[in-house]
C-alpha cells in the first residue's frame, strides 16, 4: 500500500483514478490544482504523485519541480498529459526521468505504472531523483 | 556637344546615330547661290550703265572741246597775231573753266605763242614741250585741235586744248561700296539664317524621326542632344524618348512582353506595364548585370522605396537579403532553377513577412535575366497562426471529454468495477461526456460555418420574450445548486423579431450559462429585456467575477480564456461568447461588455426588431 496523491482538474478524471488506485488498496490523496498539491505533499510526503499538467494555478511542471526538489515524493512521479506533443514539455519531463501518459489514457495501463512505482520501492531501489540538492520541507 | 549642333542621337549608346543636315544642305547651297547672282547681276548691270554713262560723258566733253577749241581759234585768229588783250582775257576766263587741264597755241614753227596755265607761259620762241609727255602722267585727258586763221588768211599756227576726262577713280568706290555693302547683307543674311536654321532643326528632326518611325522606316525614335537655350520643345522631347528608349530596353531584355519592334508588340507592352503596376505582388527584373531594369508599383510599395530609386540601380540597394541575391546570381548562371525567401522585419503588431521568389526567364532570348517577385504574407502567416492556434484549442478540448469517455468505458469492462453504483457512476459520465464532446463539436463547427459565411439562417417570427423565459428556466437548475437569485424582467410587450430561433437560442443561453457560471454562490444574475427605438436591448447582468480591461478586447475571440485563477478553474472552451458574438452580428446585431474585476459583468444584446434582412444575413 502506498500514498498516492492525483492532482487533476477535471472533476470525472480526478474521481476515475482515485476509484482505480484505491481498488488496489492504495491510499489516495486528491487535489483540483498545483498549489493544493504541494500544501499537501509539504503537509506530508506521498510515494506517489500522479498529475495533470494543465491546471489553474500552479501548473503540473512547476509542481513536480518543487515537489522533487524538496524530495516530497518518495517513489515516482506519473504525468498524465495531452501536451504530450510540446516538445519542451517532453524534454523537461525526459530530463526528471518521470512516466509519462498520454491523454486519452488507459485506466489499466496507469495501475500498471503505478505499480510498478511502488514495488520499486519494495525491492529499495530509489524512482525519484532529486531535481536539485536544494533541502526543501520534506528533506 | 556644342549648342551649335542639334544632333539625333539615340537615348543609349550603341544604337545608331544621326546627324542633322545632311540631306538640306543642296536647298541651302541653292539659297545662297541665288542671293549672290543677283548681287552679282546687279553689280554688272551698274557696271554696264556706268561704262555707257562714261562713253557718252567723254563723246560729249569730246565734242565740246573741239568746240571751244574751234572758237579759241578763230578769236585769237581775228584779233591778229600778238594781241594781247585777247590772250589775256582768254587766261582770265579759262581759270573758272570746268575740268580744263591746258591750252596751247603753237606757231607754224614749232615755238608756243601761248600756253595756260600760265606758269607755262608765255616765252616767245621756247620751244614747245611734247604732247606725250604732258599726256603721259596725270588722269586721262580729252585734247582737241584747230587751226588758228588770221583774217588774211595766214594760217599763224594751231591751238591745242585739253580738258580731263571723266574721272574714272569714282567708278571705282562706287563698286567697292557696292561690294562691301552685298558682303555685308550676304553676311547678315547667313546669320538669320543659321539661327533660324538652328532653331528649326529640332522641329524638322522630330518631324523627320517621326515620319519615319510612323512609316516604319525606323524602329526606334532618336533623341535630341541640345542646349538647353532650344527650350521645352527638345526638353520634351528628350523625356519622351527617354522613356520610350527605356521601354524598348525592357523589350529588349525580355521582361515585358516581345522585342520585336512593331507597333502592336509596343502597344502590347504598354499594356502588360499597365497591368504589371496594377498586381498586388511585386515584380522585378535583374539582368546579368545586377542593376534593376524593371520593378513594378507593388514592388516599390513592398520594398518601401520609389520606383526610380530601385530602377538602373544595384539589386542590393532595394532588396538586403543576401540569400535572395545569390538566388538571383544562380539563377542567372542557370545554375539555379528558382528559389523562394521569407523575410521577417519588425517586431510585434509591426512585424511583416515578405516572399522574394527568384525565378529565371522562361525563354530565350532573354535568358540570363531573373525575375524576383515580392509578396507580403503577413496575412496568411497569421491565417496560417491563427488556424494552427484553432486545431490546438480544438483538439485540446477534444482530448478532455475523449478522455473521460475512454477511461469510463474501459472501467466499464473490468471485472473490478461490476457493482451496480460504479456502473451507475460510469453510465453517467459517457453520457455526459459525449453530450459534452457533441455540444463541443457542434460550437466547433457552428462557429466555422459562421465565420466563413457557409452559415444559413432558418429564419422565421421569433417570439422573444417566450425564448428569454424558456433560456432562463434551463438555467434555473445551476443557479439554483449555486444559490444564485436568477431573474427575469420583460416588458408588457415584447416585439416579435425575424431570426433563427434555434442560433438566438444559443445566444442567450451561452450569455446566461456563463453569468451563472462566473457568479459564486450567493450571487445574483438578472436578465433584462426593453426596446429602444427599433432596436431590442436583452441584458444579462451578475455579480460575478467580473473581466479585467486586459482581457475585455479579447473575450470575443476563439478559445480565448481569462489567465485569471478563477476562470481556469471553471471548465469552458472560450467558444461561447465567440459563437454569441457571431450570431448578433449575423442577425444585424452587437453584443456589448461592461464589467470590473471582482464586481460583475453585463453583457447587453442589440438586435434590430424589423431591420433585419434575412438574405443580408445569410449573404454576409
Amino acid at each position: 500500500m502506498s500514498r498516492i496523491l492525483v492532482v487533476e482538474d477535471d472533476p470525472h478524471i480526478l474521481r476515475l483514478i482515485s476509484m482505480w488506485l484505491q481498488r488496489q488498496g492504495h491510499v489516495v490523496l486528491e487535489a483540483r490544482n498545483g498549489l493544493a498539491a504541494r500544501d499537501l505533499v509539504r503537509a506530508e510526503p506521498v510515494d506517489i504523485l500522479v498529475s495533470d499538467i494543465n491546471m489553474p494555478g500552479m501548473d503540473g511542471l512547476a509542481l513536480i519541480e518543487s515537489v522533487m526538489g524538496e524530495g516530497c515524493v518518495r517513489r515516482g512521479v506519473v504525468v498524465l498529459t495531452n501536451r504530450w506533443d510540446h516538445a519542451e514539455i517532453r524534454d523537461r519531463l525526459a530530463e526528471w526521468g518521470v512516466q509519462v501518459l498520454p491523454k486519452p489514457f488507459s485506466p489499466s495501463r496507469l495501475s500498471e505504472l503505478v505499480e510498478s512505482l511502488a514495488a520499486s520501492r519494495k525491492a529499495g531501489s530509489v524512482a525519484v531523483r532529486p531535481i536539485s540538492s536544494e533541502r526543501g520541507p520534506c528533506s | 556637344m556644342s549648342a551649335e549642333q542639334a544632333d539625333l542621337a539615340p537615348a543609349k549608346p550603341g544604337l545608331g546615330r544621326r546627324r542633322f543636315g545632311c540631306d538640306g544642305l543642296l536647298p541651302e547651297a541653292f539659297g545662297l547661290g541665288f542671293v549672290g547672282v543677283v548681287f552679282a547681276g546687279v553689280a554688272a548691270a551698274y557696271l554696264i550703265c556706268d561704262y555707257a554713262w562714261r562713253q557718252e560723258t567723254i563723246a560729249a566733253r569730246q565734242s565740246e572741246t573741239e568746240a571751244l577749241a574751234q572758237t579759241w581759234a578763230a578769236q585769237l585768229g581775228s584779233a591778229g597775231d600778238g594781241d594781247g588783250q585777247v590772250i589775256n582775257a582768254l587766261g582770265q576766263s579759262l581759270g573758272g573753266f570746268p575740268q580744263m587741264r591746258s591750252l596751247r597755241w603753237t606757231a607754224p614753227d614749232g615755238t608756243t605763242r601761248f600756253e595756260w596755265p600760265p606758269s607755262l607761259s608765255p616765252v616767245a620762241g621756247m620751244p614747245a614741250r611734247p604732247a606725250a609727255a604732258s599726256g603721259a602722267t596725270g588722269p586721262p585727258r580729252i585734247a582737241a585741235t584747230a587751226p588758228v586763221r588770221s583774217a588774211r588768211g595766214e594760217a599763224p599756227g594751231s591751238l591745242r586744248v585739253e580738258r580731263d576726262a571723266p574721272p574714272a577713280g569714282q567708278r571705282a568706290f562706287v563698286l567697292v561700296a557696292w561690294g562691301g555693302a552685298a558682303g555685308l547683307i550676304l553676311l547678315a543674311f547667313a546669320a538669320f539664317y543659321q539661327r533660324l536654321r538652328r532653331h528649326l532643326r529640332p522641329v524638322a528632326a522630330i518631324e523627320r524621326s517621326l515620319t519615319s518611325y510612323a512609316e516604319g522606316l525606323e524602329k526606334e525614335l532618336l533623341t535630341l542632344t541640345l542646349s538647353d537655350s532650344l527650350g521645352a520643345v527638345a526638353r520634351g522631347w528628350n523625356r519622351l524618348i527617354e522613356q520610350l528608349a527605356e521601354m524598348q530596353r525592357q523589350q529588349q531584355s525580355g521582361c515585358v512582353g516581345d522585342a520585336s519592334g512593331n507597333v502592336l508588340a509596343r502597344f502590347e507592352n504598354a499594356v502588360f506595364r499597365r497591368v504589371l503596376d496594377r498586381l498586388p505582388f511585386g515584380v522585378v527584373c535583374v539582368p546579368p548585370d545586377q542593376r534593376v531594369s524593371y520593378a513594378n508599383a507593388a514592388a516599390a510599395a513592398l520594398l518601401g522605396r520609389p520606383v526610380n530609386e530601385i530602377v538602373h540601380r544595384p539589386v542590393g540597394e532595394s532588396i538586403h537579403n543576401p540569400a535572395v541575391q545569390q538566388a538571383i546570381a544562380g539563377v542567372q548562371a542557370r545554375a539555379g532553377a528558382g528559389l523562394s525567401v521569407d523575410q521577417t522585419t519588425g517586431e510585434g503588431d509591426h512585424e511583416a513577412t515578405l516572399r522574394f521568389r527568384v525565378l529565371p526567364m522562361p525563354a530565350p532570348p532573354a535568358g540570363g535575366d531573373a525575375v524576383v517577385t515580392v509578396e507580403d504574407i503577413s496575412q496568411l502567416r497569421e491565417t496560417q497562426r491563427a488556424r494552427d492556434n484553432f486545431l490546438y484549442h480544438v483538439t485540446h478540448e477534444l482530448r478532455t471529454p475523449l478522455t473521460n469517455i475512454h477511461a469510463y468505458a474501459e472501467t466499464l469492462t473490468q471485472p473490478g468495477f461490476d457493482d451496480e453504483q460504479t456502473r451507475k457512476e460510469c453510465y453517467n459520465v459517457l453520457i455526459s461526456e459525449t453530450r459534452r464532446l457533441s455540444r463541443l463539436v457542434e460550437d466547433i463547427l457552428s462557429i466555422s460555418q459562421l465565420e466563413v459565411g457557409t452559415a444559413r439562417l432558418d429564419v422565421g417570427e421569433v417570439d422573444l420574450a417566450r425564448l428569454v423565459r424558456q433560456m432562463v428556466q434551463d438555467n434555473l437548475g445551476t443557479a439554483d445548486e449555486k444559490k444564485i437569485d436568477l431573474t427575469l424582467s420583460l416588458p408588457p410587450k415584447v416585439p416579435k423579431l425575424k431570426g433563427d430561433k434555434q442560433r438566438l437560442s444559443v445566444l442567450l443561453n451561452n450569455l446566461i450559462g456563463n453569468a451563472v457560471k462566473y457568479t459564486p454562490e450567493n450571487g445574483k444574475v438578472h436578465v433584462g429585456v426593453e426596446t429602444s427605438g427599433q432596436r431590442m436591448l436583452i441584458a444579462v447582468r451578475d455579480t460575478g467575477i467580473g473581466i479585467g480591461p486586459e482581457d475585455q478586447p479579447h473575450v470575443f475571440e476563439k478559445f480565448y480564456r481569462a489567465a485569471d485563477d478563477a476562470v481556469q478553474m471553471l471548465p469552458g472552451t472560450g467558444l461561447g461568447l465567440a459563437l454569441a458574438r457571431e450570431v448578433a452580428r449575423l442577425h444585424g446585431g452587437e453584443i456589448l461588455l461592461e464589467s470590473e474585476r471582482g464586481k460583475g459583468s453585463t453583457f447587453t444584446v442589440e438586435l434590430p426588431i424589423s431591420a433585419t434582412d434575412p438574405v443580408e444575413a445569410r449573404e454576409r
